[in-house]
């Protein structure tokens, strides 16, 4: 096993007196929903296809340009 | 089927498995490089969703906790890169006061401030080796590279924190 070298010894002593090794390491609280929230949030996202995302654009993008259509629009709606 | 294989296919209910079994070694691990409870929980997350997220590069032939700690060494030292190293770390990871309280705060202040603001790479390598006390073989594994390239990182760090600690007036 390897370990630092002992002419590191001086700095070593500085840091080691600064900071203390953490202890335990147990996560506060169950992380396991927090998992699941970002799985859901990808499901979510993944679910919308790429072109109804590319046809919203465009209809916005038309609206924009074209104000009075969105009198047509609605009304088709 | 193997637990692993079947993480690797996708199955859920494997990886909560894999999760509850792994989750204490991963935050433990990534609380031991940027020290501080709220950010290693949040990368914790982080970890295993990207775990998740790369399940299908998984070979489940190989240790699943190298790989799993590999992935949160690498978020831990990016955490490190945009930490700003003013920031105060939680009171419990510091030392204990001596007899001094004052003088021996500022003092330690200024040494940490003076660690944190070493590369992230070279933190990383110098909080495992030095506070933590693990081997340069553990950390090589942890970060995925050789032995001989953690030997460097820390020849480095123990340079450059050398070289702060001389110009504090700090004689080890």
């Amino acid at each position: 096993m390897t370990k630092p070298e002992n002419h590191y010894d001086d700095v070593r002593a500085i840091v080691k007196k600064t900071f203390q090794p953490v202890a335990g390491g147990e996560p506060p609280r169950d992380l396991w929903p927090a998992i699941l929230r970002k799985l859901d949030a990808h499901a979510l996202r993944r679910r919308v296809p790429w072109y109804d995302w590319a046809l919203l654009g465009a209809l916005v993008g038309t609206l924009a340009i074209f104000p009075d259509l969105i009198l047509v629009v609605m009304y088709h709606l | 089927m193997e637990l692993l294989e079947r993480f690797a296919q996708g199955d859920i209910d494997a990886f909560e498995a894999l999760f509850q079994q792994f989750q204490r070694d991963v935050y433990g691990w990534i609380l031991r490089i940027v020290r501080d409870p709220a950010a290693a929980e949040d990368l914790t997350v982080e970890t295993f969703w990207r775990i998740y997220k790369a399940r299908a590069r998984f070979d489940p032939q190989a240790s699943f906790g190298a790989w799993a700690r590999r992935i949160a060494t690498n978020l831990a030292i990016d955490h490190l890169r945009y930490r700003r190293p003013e920031q105060e770390l939680p009171a419990q990871l510091g030392a204990p006061d001596g007899p001094n309280p004052a003088l021996q705060r500022e003092a330690r202040d200024q040494i940490q401030r003076a660690f944190r603001r070493l590369p992230a790479k070279l933190q990383a390598a110098a909080t495992l080796a030095f506070i933590e006390e693990k081997s340069y073989d553990e950390i090589a594994d942890a970060l995925g590279v050789s032995v001989g390239a953690v030997r460097l990182r820390m020849f480095r760090a123990v340079r450059i924190l050398r070289k702060e600690f001389n110009r504090m007036g700090l004689k080890p």
